[in-house]
């Protein structure tokens, strides 16, 4: 029965976890080819969530600059008003945005809340995004 | 049909399902938490301030650090958010597929950073409020 199975015989080697369909293709989860929208959206909630983790600890080593007083921050502050600058706060916005809203299509769709409604919920949760994103780079931008 | 290649895995036990199953409520929790709280964080830190970028003073930082309420808030938000992360980071180098011994250090290694993080992010806000 075993023997019918295609790729039994391939179990035993080390390597890299491949699946069948949707999921991690071949070629790894960052791979965007030939991929539907939860592929596609899984691989963009990871690349947003290191880059997310990457900001948390360059957050934390700007936020240390405080400790050393109130002209190390004055400086910082300089740089950080510059439009160069205000424009990586409007990635991270981005980045925050898609990561917390396609969470909330993943915590409805696996929980079972909304179990059947995966590209209706990306694509409305995509335009009150879109709306907020634009949102927030007005106000970002507006304040220069 | 592709080929399938996979590792060859353990018989699946009780303990082994739920602990992924844990690890998958925790994310999600800790996830749906902060949704809250890094709403209220980016509303107060840059949405209600006067100033470019939304960026405060150095004393302005002080003052909102120093008000209890923001203080428990920021602490909580410094905990879940490094919940978050580590687990997030934790699926990522699962995917990589790691051996057993891998992936205790992998365990070992997520903890003490997550440790490390919550502890120099409390000492950071702590000193920060007294300078208040």
């Amino acid at each position: 029965m075993s023997d019918r199975v295609p790729g039994v015989q391939e179990r035993g080697e080390r390597g890299p976890v491949r699946r069948k369909g949707v999921g991690v293709p071949t070629s790894g989860w960052f791979d965007p080819r030939g991929r539907a929208i939860g592929g596609f959206a899984f691989a963009v909630n990871r690349i947003t969530g290191l880059g997310l983790v990457f900001y948390l600890y360059l957050h934390l080593t700007v936020l240390s600059l405080l400790l050393r007083g109130e002209q190390s921050w004055n400086d910082f502050l300089k740089l950080a008003t510059s439009w160069a600058f205000l424009s990586l706060d409007v990635l991270l916005l981005f980045g925050l945005l898609y990561h917390g809203l396609n969470g909330i299509r993943v915590a409805l769709v696996g929980t079972g809340v909304v179990p059947n409604r995966q590209k209706a919920l990306w694509w409305s949760l995509g335009v009150i995004g879109t709306i907020l994103l634009i949102g927030g780079a007005l106000h970002i931008y507006g304040s220069m | 049909m592709s080929t399938i290649r996979t590792r060859p895995e353990p018989t699946p036990t009780r303990a082994r399902g739920s602990r992924s199953a844990r690890g998958w409520g925790l994310t999600t929790i800790s996830g749906l938490a902060l949704l809250v709280l890094v709403t209220i964080h980016m509303i107060a830190n840059h949405f209600v301030i006067e100033s470019v970028g939304g960026l405060r003073s150095y004393h302005q930082v002080l003052e909102y650090i120093s008000t209890p309420v923001i203080f428990v808030l920021e602490a909580i938000f410094l905990v879940v958010v490094t919940i978050h992360a580590m687990l997030g980071l934790r699926g990522v180098l699962l995917d990589l597929d790691p051996g057993p011994a891998a992936q205790r250090w992998i365990d070992r290694g997520l903890w003490v950073l997550g440790v490390l993080t919550v502890a120099y992010g409390a000492t950071l806000i702590t000193v920060l409020a007294s300078r208040a």
